[in-house]
């Protein structure tokens, strides 16, 4: 009985695993996308730093199917599985990702991934790169962030300015700003998005009891809210003495089980340095009184 | 008692418990026999340390597998040592006199090899010493082996001290030894000539050790449980594991000495010397720690059992009624509770059925550190995710089990060396009970 629900529920995994192995499917338009330039020598070896830092752990090194023992697995790109698949298939698979594949998105710039492609493609020697196309210049918004703290109004100040097309500077107004402060894993978000007002401006209120380091201090920073990225935005960081002052001693800055070495309990190293100087002062006592005994005779 | 006849009496009583050592077929047989099969293991290491430990059946969920689970049986089995020549003969227990270098040739052994058995688990053995260039005394890695260290020369010691006055005996009045050895012993005799102040340093020296061999050989353990009881995973997150540990290596130990008193008894002919009485008795040892072995197992399992915290139910599902419970219950049933019942019956005390059931121990014993060991890595608090099967089940490999046995080869090939080249049974101590107080060295 137990055996026939074992086989189901494998029969299930399986089937569950191979459905879901056939479906990252890219779509068709991300499947005829070429790379902006031809691919360099430059850009190969770029690409080859690239992948031994974010892919190898997975795929393992390039031709010797060292690849990690995962479900499903994660093969061999110099194979031909991998490179019957078009360059945009590829590009699209490393920025989106898809479980347990991380998406390269944030981590790898756009560069960077056409530069672990023309890698990948050394490795085949019938590949012959598609004619480039070169992507459309920007004509986008190019928006910088300043922050600031206002004291007589206890709020943080973002101001956002972009390049308008005459290249001159002026302030920008509409822009979704997020805000940021840091904490020990991360960034912790304040308040709720906002948009910048005529005078490219956004108010934030900062929480009042937010610990900072022993001055006050809290780092923060705010970027433009951009999911689509038709935006070039540069964020803004800045440190305010704004949080309350707190002087706690890292976890393993102070003597306890837990922490390193240089910071063991003082009762501890004593009953380890006592217990062991006891024991071996005896044992090399004995050692002695061995020696003796050879002496003795000697004597009688 | 004559002149004449405390000579006739020392003449046979040296003769008795040296007889053996002289290097026969049998023994040359037997330690060819062990020596290729040790080369065997030792090739299936070289294979491991050329390749990696993903020959072992270790992975990621189940990093200790059979070498921890073997290196906890090393460690419990050296344990005896101190049992029998301290506790029992600090006590004043007499009859407990010609077991003790039994007792203390096992301890040596196994303490011995212990610390080999966890280089086995190690991926870079090189780095060996980094435990003690960069521990951390808040570390139990770093008090294990510090204690291991330390009672394996305690035990080597305590070993030594009593076969001085053994080494001056054989070589002086034994006749028919291999030429080579004479030397061999007369070096390690110290030029002991019975004198009232080498005695008194010996028995001094004896005193000491065995006082320092009781804390030295609870640390050993309990320090090894803890290498297990202070995480917080089900079935190892245990208040009582030291104790567990503890009684459980006495339990081991005994069943140990048994077995090897039976074979020196049978093999070098000591039947007037380990009786019918020494098997009994032990026997009354292994009965009485089984029992206390029982009540700490009731607690182990009773405790957890009772309140079904999340993970412990797990855990204690696959023991009693899951994938382990067939390995479960015959270790606890086989190898404890029908143990103990049939050693409160005299008959089952005798040489055979003692040191049969001895074997059943032992063999429950290896196999209940591997359930202690292995079954609660299977089910971690956080899995990871997207493994294959054999991340999640772990199964030995044969490279692994070769390197497993290899340590049980080299505690057999140290303990025929020891009971080969020395008497069994200690031959200075026999001499004085005899009468025969003083022996002229001429």
């Amino acid at each position: 009985m137990r055996f026939k629900k074992l086989l189901f529920i494998l029969s299930i995994i399986s089937f569950v695993t191979r459905i879901s192995a056939q479906t990252w499917v890219v779509p068709d338009d991300q499947k005829a996308v070429v790379a902006p330039v031809k691919f360099t020598a430059d850009m190969q070896k770029q690409g080859e730093q690239q992948y031994l830092k974010n892919c190898q752990s997975c795929h393992g090194l390039m031709g010797k199917d060292n690849w990690a023992k995962l479900t499903p697995p994660p093969g061999d790109l110099s194979k031909e599985k991998a490179q019957v698949q078009t360059d945009g298939e590829l590009f699209y698979r490393i920025t989106a990702g898809k479980v347990p594949m991380p998406e390269f998105r944030n981590i790898l710039t756009e560069d960077d991934r056409w530069s672990v492609i023309a890698y990948l493609r050394t490795f085949n020697p019938k590949y012959i790169q598609p004619t480039p196309v070169a992507k459309a210049a920007f004509t986008g918004r190019i928006v910088t962030l300043a922050l600031e703290y206002s004291d007589p109004m206890k709020k943080i100040v973002v101001t956002a300015s972009e390049q308008l097309k005459d290249g001159q500077t002026g302030l920008a107004a509409g822009v979704e700003i997020m805000l940021f402060v840091k904490r020990y894993f991360g960034r912790m978000q304040v308040g709720e998005i906002k948009t910048t007002n005529a005078q490219g401006k956004a108010l934030f209120e900062f929480p009042a009891d937010l610990p900072g380091n022993k001055d006050g201090f809290v780092e923060i920073s705010a970027m433009v809210n951009d999911p689509k990225s038709v935006m070039k935005t540069t964020p803004a960081n800045a440190s305010f003495a704004i949080g309350i002052k707190t002087d706690k001693p890292g976890l393993t800055e102070t003597r306890a089980w837990w922490s390193t070495r240089d910071h063991a309990p003082i009762w501890i190293i004593l009953t380890y340095t006592l217990s062991v100087i006891i024991v071996w002062g005896f044992i090399i006592y004995i050692v002695y009184s061995i020696m003796k005994i050879k002496k003795l005779s000697r004597e009688v | 008692m004559t002149m004449d006849d405390n000579k006739l009496t020392f003449d046979k009583l040296t003769s008795d418990l040296t007889h053996h050592i002289r290097i026969n077929k049998g023994f040359l047989i037997w330690m060819g026999f062990l020596t290729i099969s040790l080369f065997i293991c030792l090739y299936a290491y070289t294979i491991q340390l050329r390749t990696g430990l993903g020959v072992a059946g270790i992975r990621d969920y189940v990093t200790w597998g059979m070498y921890l689970a073997n290196f906890v049986f090393f460690v419990a089995a050296s344990l005896i040592g101190m049992l029998v020549s301290a506790v029992l003969g600090l006590i004043g227990m007499k009859w407990i006199t010609p077991i003790t270098r039994i007792a203390e040739t096992i301890a040596v052994a196994f303490a011995a090899v212990a610390g080999l058995v966890i280089v086995s688990d190690m991926g870079r053995p090189e780095r060996l010493a980094y435990v003690f260039i960069y521990g951390r005394p808040q570390s139990p890695i770093l008090w294990d082996v510090t204690v291991i260290t330390t009672y394996f020369v305690l035990s080597l010691l305590l070993l030594f001290l009593p076969l001085i006055a053994d080494m001056a005996i054989i070589h002086r009045k034994v006749d028919n030894l291999p030429s080579w050895l004479k030397p061999v012993y007369k070096s390690l005799s110290l030029n002991f000539t019975d004198n009232p102040q080498q005695n008194k340093i010996i028995n001094r020296s004896i005193r000491i050790l065995l006082i320092l061999l009781i804390p030295a050989a609870l640390s050993i353990h309990t320090v090894t449980s803890w290498l297990f009881a202070v995480t917080s995973r089900a079935g190892w997150d245990s208040t009582v594991f030291g104790p567990y540990f503890v009684s459980g290596a006495f339990v081991a130990g005994s069943a140990a000495v048994i077995i090897a008193m039976f074979f020196f008894r049978k093999n070098y002919k000591l039947q007037d010397y380990l009786t019918d009485v020494h098997f009994n008795n032990m026997g009354k040892v292994l009965a009485t720690v089984s029992l206390v072995y029982l009540y700490f197992n009731i607690n182990e399992f009773l405790v957890p059992g009772y309140k079904l915290k999340r993970a412990d139910a797990v855990h204690l599902q696959e023991l009693f009624a899951g994938k382990d419970a067939i390995l479960f219950w015959l270790i606890q049933v086989g190898g404890l509770l029908l143990p103990i019942l049939f050693m409160l019956f005299r008959r089952f005390r005798k040489p055979l059925p003692i040191m049969l059931i001895s074997v059943a121990v032992l063999i429950a014993a290896w196999f209940k550190r591997y359930l202690i060991v292995v079954p609660t890595q299977e089910h971690p608090f956080l899995p990871i995710q997207h493994v294959p099967q054999n991340f999640m089940h772990y199964s030995p490999t044969l490279i692994e089990t070769l390197i497993t046995i290899a340590p049980f080869i080299m505690v057999l090939i140290i303990i025929t060396l020891i009971s080969k080249f020395f008497p069994v049974i200690p031959l200075h101590d026999k001499k004085k009970k005899k009468g025969i107080d003083h022996i002229k060295f001429d």
